[in-house]
């Protein structure tokens, strides 16, 4: 927790881009000064992306305005103050502890965990998704401005069926052309129909903020040409959900669709309309792994990949089996800020007279969650009075519903 | 300051919490302490302001400071998150941290205090009404009343250009009052923030019911499993066809509320509270209608083209002066104490049909402005309406209503009025109608009907009708306007 509080310190001491740097040329520190910016980025990699982008935001210059487009390999992007455990199947993320069924060809193999630093709901990110983010004043900031600039990007490159809606997000309208003459509404299509038609539009891109005092940041993805749309899902089907009590911001679900359009006519057509917008012609330019030798982006991205940030930003919750027929060790966890804080542990059988439950197993208390990696070795020893058959059902279930985590990101290559 | 029960109750958990959590893990760097401040004319508790969107609360995730900190003006103070948005919360003052009002994971309502800071620099009138009361005030939503909803409230329309200037901006109300705020969950939440365990909310998926169509009656308004089952089984049975054929039956469709129809509805919930009564009268607009013709005419190029709703709202503003109580405002907040603030200002609201639905921007002194200016005005406000560029202060302030329903048809409305001011005009749609002139022959006229609704707590039929006639008077002559003016 002290890592971050520095790094929030030292953003907000610097207000101008830093004189002393590593690798990042005096070129591109001036450029974040321009009053119009324009980035692509050439990595996949989704902390290096996330962390540009935090950069961006603190270092660009206060009135400027600024685009940044990158595509991420597969990851699972989960909200700033949301839950990993009920919003993702953490067992889905390495590719060995699962049968195979799962992975359909192509295989997708590992799948990084990572928590952005703005808030809203979970996505899937993989190479048919594009993601834009543009950083603007705060006081010019609305929700709806850029979202409908990448709806007109999508209604030049023909796909008329793309609209704002209330959420803020890009959805496709399913109906019929009603005969209506088409306006240049961003939040309105003549493909909507008024009744309560079976067809309901589908989401193709949703977006979330951070807002600082002086920056608003403004971030959403864009579905072109997922290969992964039904595998999607599953990864984001979290088999504990049903059994946890927690606080936080949920996700939303929608159903979702492909755009079908090419990541390279969707970027141009982004940048072209971002350039009308803000009156500006200058060229995109790219961004990538020589980023990664840059202090405050690299700091950043250690954040970005430790297990602290990624799993002790969760909000309180509470996990219970008592729901759960099939059990027959009642057992509950309250997790505060990642760490396993309190719980108790009793057999139905003898009732809930105060006797059977006890609390916490010792080794449980103050343990924090993702350090878990065999729940029968924390379990194992600990209750006595239960037979070895129902501690190893207990496990089973927990291994299930909260289960280990896989390595750290980076031993993943693609 | 005062220490209600919640605050001990709190203070407690915390330090038993800490004092456990302190000895081995990793826990939140900073957390909450009690002080008795000694100086109550200098810490004043700091208000979470109105981010925008119809929010009315978010969670607090971290905080950057703890009591005791010095901060400047500028430094941060917290994180919090709703719904999409994640919000760094600056200090508007340079100060010392004296106590934190939540703790992180806590949700933070809109518009209670958030910290309470000993301010140490010079604060403007602006940044005073970012400030509560000084005690008292701070804990006492504990009783939830509807009617002591700030005014503020009103005027913060959800689908317009969301000022998350978190510097606030003079978006608040010089008229807001107190803190004590209805912290209503469930109500017009469209991201479906209800409080609901996710177990309870796929059986409410299974059963295709909307959240927000349940009473819930667990801790805090949850709804919890049996609420559910009660709302099913209460409701007849329709049919729940996953394929349905387009020649089949019409389904259903369960939305949330949009964000401008969650503001209308909380603020015509308030006016349940009002009786209303109705006067309408049909005005002669055939000198307006000439006049206008004249002046458009001879417009130049640059000069805008007048339309009749600018005469009428001066209208109105010189008849108020002769008829002040209609342009007051009705504080019930001690229902046994009832206070009519007489307002110098005629601010008028004017109600527009925006794409995202009603919007009620407001035009300022309509007292001191002329016809022109206050045409200007109009089609300023209608642009920015359009361009969904309205700030929250274009919102504030409003003492009289004016709705033009006539831009889409109507003769006589009924409109209803925001509380808390005491009247609205309702304006219809001019037509030829066929009428006789004083030689008894039968000639064109041009109607407009006006319908004035006014709260009958206070105002009495005469009064709103003399006043009503005296507008007609000034517009079927608009002479009368101009021998008026100041």
């Amino acid at each position: 927790m002290i890592v971050w509080n520095s790094a929030c310190r030292s953003a907000r001491l610097s207000t101008r881009p830093l004189t002393v740097r590593r690798c990042l040329s005096q070129r591109t520190l001036d450029r974040l000064t321009d009053p119009v910016q324009s980035y692509i980025s050439t990595s996949r990699d989704p902390y290096l992306n996330l962390s540009i982008e935090h950069f961006l935001l603190q270092q660009s210059a206060p009135e400027s305005v600024v685009l940044l487009l990158y595509v991420n390999r597969p990851s699972i992007i989960i909200g700033r103050n949301q839950n990993p455990w009920l919003e993702v199947n953490l067992a889905l993320l390495d590719p060995s502890s699962h049968d195979q069924s799962y992975s359909e060809p192509p295989g997708l193999g590992a799948v990084d965990l990572v928590r952005r630093r703005s808030g809203g709901g979970t996505v899937f990110h993989d190479e048919g998704n594009v993601n834009w983010t543009v950083i603007c004043p705060s006081k010019d900031f609305t929700r709806d401005q850029h979202a409908e600039m990448v709806v007109r990007a999508l209604r030049d490159c023909g796909i008329d069926r793309a609209r704002v809606n209330v959420r803020h997000d890009i959805v496709l309208d399913q109906g019929q052309h009603s005969l209506t003459i088409g306006s240049d509404d961003t939040h309105s299509t003549p493909y909507q129909t008024p009744e309560a038609d079976a067809r309901k539009p589908l989401k193709v891109s949703g977006s979330a903020y951070k807002l600082t005092r002086q920056r608003a940041l403004h971030h959403g993805t864009c579905l072109l040409s997922s290969p992964n749309l039904n595998i999607i899902p599953h990864y984001l089907h979290s088999p504990a959900k049903p059994y946890m009590t927690a606080r936080g911001v949920e996700s939303v679900s929608s159903p979702v669709g492909n755009i079908l359009l090419s990541n390279e006519r969707f970027i141009a057509s982004v940048q072209k309309q971002f350039g009308k917008l803000y009156r500006s012609i200058g060229d995109a330019q790219e961004v990538g792994d020589e980023w990664q030798e840059h202090d405050s982006v690299r700091k950043g991205c250690d954040e970005l990949k430790s297990p602290e940030w990624t799993y002790l930003q969760t909000p309180q919750f509470s996990i219970s089996n008592q729901s759960d027929t099939l059990t027959d060790v009642d057992l509950e966890l309250s997790v505060r800020n990642g760490v396993i804080s309190s719980g108790f542990c009793g057999t139905r059988k003898s009732g809930y007279s105060g006797a059977a439950r006890t609390g916490l197993p010792a080794g449980l208390d103050g343990r924090r969650l993702h350090d878990i990696s065999s729940w029968d070795d924390e379990l194992g020893g600990s209750l006595p009075s239960v037979s070895h058959d129902r501690v190893t059902r207990l496990c089973k279930w927990l291994h299930m519903m909260l289960p280990p985590p896989i390595g750290r990101p980076n031993t993943h290559f693609r | 300051m005062s220490f209600s029960p919640n605050t001990l109750l709190r203070a407690l958990r915390t330090s038993k919490a800490s004092s456990r959590t302190r000895v081995s893990f990793p826990q939140p760097l900073f957390y909450r302490q009690l002080h008795a401040s000694s100086r109550l004319d200098v810490v004043k508790p700091f208000l979470l302001a109105d981010i925008g969107e119809g929010i009315t609360e978010c969670q607090l995730i971290q905080w950057f400071v703890q009591p005791g900190a010095r901060v400047e003006q500028f430094d941060k103070l917290c994180e919090v998150q709703s719904d999409k948005a994640s919000v760094e919360i600056t200090s508007p003052f340079d100060g010392v941290i004296k106590k934190l009002h939540y703790e992180p994971d806590d949700m933070a309502i809109t518009g209670k205090p958030l910290v309470d800071i000993d301010i140490q620099s010079e604060i403007s009138g602006a940044d005073a009404e970012k400030l509560g009361g000084v005690d008292g005030n701070e804990d006492a939503g504990a009783e939830k009343d509807q009617a002591e909803e700030s005014v503020r409230h009103d005027e913060k329309l959800a689908e317009v250009a969301s000022e998350v200037d978190v510097a606030y901006s003079e978006a608040m109300t010089k008229g807001s009052q107190g803190q004590a705020r209805q912290h209503r969950p469930r109500q017009g939440r469209e991201d479906k923030g209800s409080l609901a365990t996710p177990a309870v909310r796929h059986l409410l998926k299974e059963t295709h019911v909307d959240v927000a169509d349940v009473q819930g009656t667990g801790r805090d308004g949850r709804v919890l499993k049996e609420d559910v089952h009660r709302h099913v089984s209460e409701q007849t049975q329709q049919p729940v066809a996953h394929q349905p054929s387009r020649a089949a039956t019409r389904q259903d469709k369960n939305a949330p509320l949009t964000p401008v129809q969650t503001q209308m509805f909380k603020t015509m919930t308030r006016s349940l509270d009002i009786p209303h009564f109705l006067y309408t009268c049909a005005a002669d607009m055939g000198a307006i209608t000439a006049l206008r013709k004249r002046l458009n005419a001879s417009a130049t190029s640059g000069e805008q083209k007048l339309t009749h709703l600018p005469f009428i709202l001066k209208a109105v503003s010189l008849a108020l002066q002769h008829h002040p109580l209609l342009n007051s405002s009705l504080d019930t907040k001690d229902p046994k104490k009832p206070e009519i603030t007489y307002r110098g200002a005629h601010n008028f609201g004017v109600a527009i049909d925006a794409p995202s639905g009603l919007l009620v921007p407001v035009v300022h002194s309509v007292q001191d402005l002329s016809i022109v200016e206050i045409a200007t005005q109009l089609r300023q406000l209608s642009d920015k309406a359009r361009n969904s560029k309205l700030a929250p202060t274009d919102f504030s302030g409003a003492t009289f209503t004016i709705s033009n329903i006539g831009s889409v048809g109507g003769g006589v409305v009924a409109p209803v009025i925001t509380a808390p001011q005491v009247a609205i005009l309702g304006v219809g749609r001019s037509k030829l109608v066929p009428a006789f002139d004083e030689n008894e022959e039968l000639v064109k006229k041009e109607e407009l009907v006006l319908s004035w609704s006014a709260d009958h707590r206070i105002v009495d039929g005469a009064e709103c009708a003399r006043c009503a006639e005296r507008v007609r008077a000034f517009l079927e002559e608009p002479g009368r306007m101009m021998v008026e003016m100041r």
